[in-house]
């Protein structure tokens, strides 16, 4: 049954709902994301320090091959982390529904549960796009390094390639910061629902 | 300065009432997604300048107005967020005033008896019982303090990097040019990192108001205080934090380093790892935010319990 209680959406259920399939993503997965972004971070930093030895040599096509790799390893890294930070999003707001439900059902009222929110929605499908661009970008940048280093792309179409990818990277990096901050927005609405359901519980005993 | 800050984070209104919070946060969002499309537009511009004879120069202005310009809508978008996160610890503390005013009717009507006082283990980690609530630890102190001028001087520091931008673009293959480039890099970054620094704070912030406003309710009801320990996530997210603004710190010290060298051979080398390692700085901030929240998602399962235990035994 769906109802809306001060401006609120919800679903009333007699037990409390358990965490649902982001949510569930979210406890499973924020820190296999955390542990994959040190190790893209450490990657990047090393082949940066590699590439600088090729510049210092003079060799060009090395330079510019590493330099490929090297973003490539930082950027799963970037990935990895606003994965990270979306997942540990997405289980926060699983033990607000749990805790939320439980807390009613132990006192005794019926169980209102929010619906998914639009912010949550949002950030669910723009977190989803943001991850897809930067990790195309992420192979790209591999395969575009692979061939420099086969002599099969000329220097000026791999600069050219950088370009275009360093333009799909930023956009991608700000997509995902928005859809955090869409997560963190949804955190407030849940927040305020609960501040004025656990009054109106207190109310009605 | 800390009693400004708490004033922002305890306003009087009504518990019910919308902050405005969420609502500016994505706004400044918005507008800072609009600037990431131009920026994504110029990107597109400056391919097809790639290998065009005569257009050199041109590509040199349009990816330093580009740089300038994607670094600003970074950091208005982190900023979004930090306004987003001031609106959740606003939020935390109507909430532990609700709690407050509602368990009393809510638990079971019990004699407490004698408080037993010590360490406990909970199935959320190891906790400490007292009579009273804790107090502030030092870290919490020094995040309610200093989240906001993190957050000003970080702003400061990008839009003046995005001034000096504009500077790089109008000088390209100059030696002002590379001076400007330099200064730009390292000023933008530093900003980057002390806005990372503020959200920290405030998610640190935020853990300090679970951690007080959990203690002032169970002390208000006259109940043993149960208070989670600080776990491993929340001593490696410091550390992690520490690190990164330390690394954002030494990056712009070597940026206005490489504004003294007069050999480009030189200059280009040392450019080669500062854009990694700037990076890497970012990336550990970004790491220790990630455990930051993970601790927020621990701390409330902690008291979703407490308060279920209150509700169902009285104690």
């Amino acid at each position: 049954m769906t109802t809306a209680t001060y401006d609120f959406d919800t679903q009333t259920s007699v037990k409390a709902l358990d965490v649902n399939v982001p949510q569930r993503a979210g406890r499973t997965l924020w820190a296999p994301a955390f542990a994959m972004s040190l190790v893209g971070f450490a990657a990047g930093m090393i082949l940066a320090i590699v590439k600088a030895s090729a510049v210092a040599d003079g060799d060009a096509v090395l330079a510019a091959s590493l330099n490929n790799y090297g973003i490539a390893a930082m950027f799963f890294g970037f990935t990895m982390v606003f994965t990270g930070i979306s997942f540990a999003i997405a289980r926060i707001l699983g033990e607000f529904r749990v805790g939320g439900g439980r807390t009613q059902e132990a006192a005794g009222s019926e169980v209102k549960t929010l619906t998914m929110p639009v912010t949550a929605r949002a950030f669910i499908g723009l977190m989803a796009m943001a991850m897809m661009i930067l990790m195309a970008a992420v192979v790209a940048h591999v395969v575009v390094g692979a061939q420099v280093n086969a002599e099969t792309l000329s220097l000026v179409d791999a600069e050219r390639w950088d370009i275009w990818l360093e333009a799909a990277r930023r956009f991608a990096v700000s997509l995902y910061l928005f859809s955090i901050t869409l997560g963190l927005a949804t955190i407030i609405y849940v927040i305020r629902f609960q501040s004025i359901r656990i009054r109106e519980i207190a109310d009605a005993t | 300065m800390t009693a400004t800050l708490d004033r922002i984070v305890h306003p009087d209104i009504n518990y019910s009432a919308e902050t405005g919070h969420r609502k500016s946060g994505l706004g400044v969002g918005l507008v800072a997604l609009m600037i990431a499309m131009v920026v994504a537009g110029l990107g597109i511009y400056a391919a097809s300048l790639v290998g065009s004879a005569g257009d050199e120069e041109t590509l040199g202005q349009v990816l330093a107005v580009a740089f300038g310009l994607n670094t600003t809508a970074l950091v208005l978008l982190k900023t979004g967020i930090a306004v987003v996160l001031i609106g959740i610890l606003v939020r935390i503390w109507i909430r532990v005033e609700s709690v407050k005013a509602s368990l009393p009717a809510l638990r079971a009507d019990v004699e407490v008896g004698t408080i037993r006082t010590g360490d406990v283990d909970t199935d959320f980690g190891p906790a400490t019982v007292s009579a009273k609530a804790p107090t502030r630890l030092p870290i919490h102190r020094m995040a309610n303090t200093m989240w906001g001028p993190m957050l000003v001087m970080g702003v400061m520091a990008v839009f003046t990097g995005l001034v000096v931008s504009w500077v790089w673009a109008g000088n390209i293959g100059t030696s002002t040019g590379l001076g400007a480039a330099a200064w730009t890099q390292g000023l933008q970054f530093l900003g980057e990192g002390f806005v990372l620094a503020s959200i920290s704070f405030l998610l640190a912030s935020i853990l300090s108001g679970l951690r007080e406003g959990g203690g002032e309710v169970q002390e208000a009801l006259g109940l043993p205080v149960k208070t989670l320990k600080m776990p491993p996530t929340a001593k490696t997210f410091v550390a992690l934090m520490m690190m990164g603004l330390m690394i954002e710190i030494a990056q712009f010290g070597l940026y206005i380093y490489i504004t003294t060298f007069d050999d480009l051979a030189r200059y280009t080398l040392w450019s080669s790892w500062l854009g990694p390692f700037r990076e890497l700085g970012l990336g550990l901030l970004l790491a220790g935010i990630v455990l930051a929240l993970a601790t927020i998602a621990k701390a409330l399962g902690f008291q979703f319990s407490r308060i279920r235990d209150i509700v169902a035994t009285g104690t």
